[in-house]
């Protein structure tokens, strides 16, 4: 039992920081939130530097192209990137830790050949395609349907939630061929190509302001059954897949971010000037507060630490990933509430007011309001904890 | 890295949850809080297991073994609610002849407390003062200990006692390392406390049926539940990361590890203490349950070593 690095761990993540101190001052500035098309641009390019700097696809194994790294260098890849203020994963977000995982472990190696090495150096986008809008939680209870005809399934029904629909080349999607079978039985995986005719993308106005999501409307579209991955009817479990790779991983970087903007909100609170003299920073009852998120963020970063550890010594760490979820996400959310505290009425606008810097700390606070819904609500992660973990009898179900 | 236990960890482990399970049954747990005298025998043998000695070299009769290895017995010492001024004698062993055989029993008092309030009043033979200036030994001072202690297996009294009184037998910097072991070893007996009440609590609630159901089946018993076990989890891994940096400086910042551990900790072992009662419903109210003795150890034990809030100061002047 220790902390320390591996020589070869430390080599890896000495390698990596100064690749990053080369390449990063060179980048062009981040291109505004709403510009999709622009925001493909630049998160592919940094996935092709990635790729060409050999660091594509560091979960993936070494035999699909990626680069076989072992939990504890996947974490120092996903520590160090965000340290250094790189370019999150973005556009390629779906691709590299949703669909292409999923081909390589359920996919043909006509579907490999076709997406893997695309996916890894940037030149494909993809989209996910699972909730509806009366699919949420309950997702086996998707209702978009795929009737066989011919060498094609011909695709009806609606989509939500679909990020970066409107740039995606393709979308991972799941489809009901069979409405008579139970519903998690019943269920297929398809690759759909998203130029084919009848896929219409209406975006989706968040809180934020922002389209960072999409609707989509699925009009009698043709996906040919070579795009099928798995089995049909077997697609729940090849989702499955997918949702080991999102509750494992997703959350490293912002941990970090986590860190960043506690230090941001108590650089902002030492400059402010307090009603009765001083700052606000002399406020025991803010340094507290700061205390305790502080200890929280510094938890999960060993639970993350502990986590990974059990990855790496062949465990699959699902209650480690629902206790990760929850508590982060809660952490999260009020870390943004205490620095939209401090701001003030600064906090009143997500785009800065002169003299002040309070567009970044508004903006994530009413966009970090999905973290406790997106990826399994807290509600479900509760219940999966407490099922799973606990042995508590599962609710009675009505299907 | 690796934050997972090695077989000799988990064997250890094993062997005093086994122990404790037999020392410390529901109803010895009862007898004592009903004012069943201090068992120096059951003392002695959790000596013999070497919980105090656990990091004491081999050649002195201890176990040679690090925080980390402590703190993973510890849980267990807190999850059994093993009555007895564990963390003082254990920090004592090697400093005050018999603490690690578990002859001598030793109780801690902190000078920046600003109330001077020991535990187990009549059944340590030293105190050991934990001051700015170093860490000092004295006589258990005679003083009546309150006729209704908060924890009926954690008794307690009033003293005054002035540090320099007593035999100086550490530094300064023994002082302050001992506050953040203290701290560190504190935390896993909280994150036992809270893991023990989450387990009574669980079996209560697979077993207690309302209408027509067991409540564990209804989702709002399981979030309670799934609330518990996430501040455990997440004040375990805190504690055992603080431990590690215990044991290999050059790892992290003890100062930063021991707070974050004993604050979450802090956290846990009274949330999950308090959600043991509540599920408990009107049982979980009576001396006869033992859900309450988990949540008075936490309120105990969040005294000791920095309160969460003592913590939270340490933790934000760092930024």
């Amino acid at each position: 039992m220790d902390l320390r690095l591996t020589p070869s761990e430390v080599a890896f993540r000495d390698r990596l920081r100064s690749w990053l101190a080369d390449v990063l001052p060179a980048l062009p500035d981040k291109p505004d939130r709403d510009d999709w098309p622009a925001r493909r641009v630049y998160d592919t390019a940094w996935q092709r530097m990635l790729f060409d700097a050999g660091y594509a696809g560091v979960d993936w194994p070494a035999d699909h192209g990626g680069l076989g790294a072992s939990p504890t260098e996947q974490l120092i890849f996903l520590e160090e990137t965000a340290r250094a203020r790189a370019p999150y994963v973005g556009a390629n977000f779906v691709g590299l830790l949703h669909a292409g995982p999923t081909i390589i472990v359920e996919g043909t190696e006509e579907q490999r050949a076709a997406h893997l090495p695309r996916i890894l150096r940037g030149e494909e986008v993809w989209c996910q395609g699972f909730s509806e809008p009366d699919a949420g939680s309950d997702l086996a209870a998707l209702r978009t349907t795929a009737v066989r005809d011919g060498d094609h399934y011909v695709v009806n029904g609606r989509k939500v939630w679909t990020s970066h629909a409107e740039v995606a080349d393709y979308c991972e999607l799941l489809v009901r061929t069979d409405p008579n079978a139970p519903k998690h039985k019943g269920i297929t995986w398809l690759i759909l190509p998203m130029d084919t005719p009848g896929v219409q993308v209406r975006p989706l106005r968040t809180v934020v302001g922002s389209s960072e999501f999409s609707e989509l409307i699925l009009d009698d579209v043709r996906v040919p059954v070579s795009n099928r991955v798995g089995a049909e009817n077997d697609g729940w479990r090849v989702a499955m897949v997918t949702f080991s790779f999102e509750r494992g991983t997703a959350f490293i970087s912002d941990v970090i971010e986590s860190r960043n903007l506690l230090e941001e909100t108590v650089a902002i609170a030492k400059k402010t000037p307090a009603p009765g003299g001083g700052t606000l920073w002399d406020d025991a009852a803010l340094r507290r507060d700061v205390g305790r998120l502080a200890a929280e963020v510094s938890g999960l970063w060993s639970l993350i630490r502990k986590n990974v550890s059990e990855a790496q010594a062949g465990m699959i760490p699902v209650q480690g990933a629902s206790v990760f979820k929850l508590r982060f996400t809660e952490s999260r959310q009020r870390i943004g509430d205490l620095a939209s505290h401090v701001l003030g009425r600064a906090a009143l606008a997500m785009s800065d007011l002169p003299g002040a810097s309070n567009a970044r700390v508004v903006e994530d606070r009413v966009n970090t309001l999905s973290f406790t819904v997106a990826a399994g609500t807290s509600q479900i992660q509760k219940n999966i904890l407490a099922e799973r973990v606990l042995g508590l009898p599962k609710e009675p179900r009505w299907t | 890295m690796d934050l997972t236990l090695n077989a000799d960890q988990k064997d250890l482990r094993a062997a005093l949850r086994d122990w404790l399970a037999d020392a410390w049954t529901p109803d010895r747990l009862r007898a004592a809080s009903d004012g069943a005298p201090f068992d120096r025998s059951a003392w002695k043998a959790l000596a013999e297991m070497g919980v105090f000695a656990v990091t004491l070299p081999e050649e002195d009769g201890g176990m040679g073994l690090g925080t980390a290895d402590t703190v993973i017995l510890f849980e267990e010492l807190g999850r059994a609610l093993v009555p007895g001024p564990v963390t003082g004698t254990f920090l004592a062993a090697g400093l005050v002849p018999g603490a690690a055989e578990g002859d001598a029993v030793v109780t801690l008092l902190d000078t920046r407390d600003a109330l001077q309030v020991i535990e187990h009043p009549q059944d340590a033979d030293h105190l050991v003062v934990i001051d700015d200036g170093g860490l000092f030994l004295l006589p258990v001072p005679q003083a009546d200990p309150a006729s209704l202690p908060l924890d009926p297996l954690t008794p307690v009294a009033r003293v005054s006692v002035r540090a320099e009184d007593g035999e100086r037998i550490g530094t300064a910097e023994d002082a302050a390392r001992w506050r953040l072991l203290g701290a560190v070893l504190t935390a896993s007996l909280q994150v036992g406390a809270a893991q023990g009440a989450l387990d009574l609590a669980v079996r209560y609630a697979k077993e207690r049926m309302q209408f027509d159901r067991t409540i564990g089946s209804f989702q709002a018993v399981k979030h309670l539940l799934a609330e518990s076990l996430v501040k455990t989890d997440l004040a375990r891994a805190a504690t055992l990361v603080a431990a590690l940096v215990a044991d290999d400086p050059a790892s992290g910042d003890l100062r930063e590890a021991a707070s974050t551990a004993k604050l979450l900790a802090d956290d846990a072992a009274a949330g999950s203490g308090r959600t043991g009662i509540q599920v408990h419903g009107g049982m979980g109210f009576t001396w006869e349950v033992l859900a309450h003795l988990y949540l008075k150890r936490a309120w105990v034990q969040e005294t000791v070593f920095g309160t969460a809030g003592d913590h939270a100061e340490h933790l934000a002047a760092a930024f």
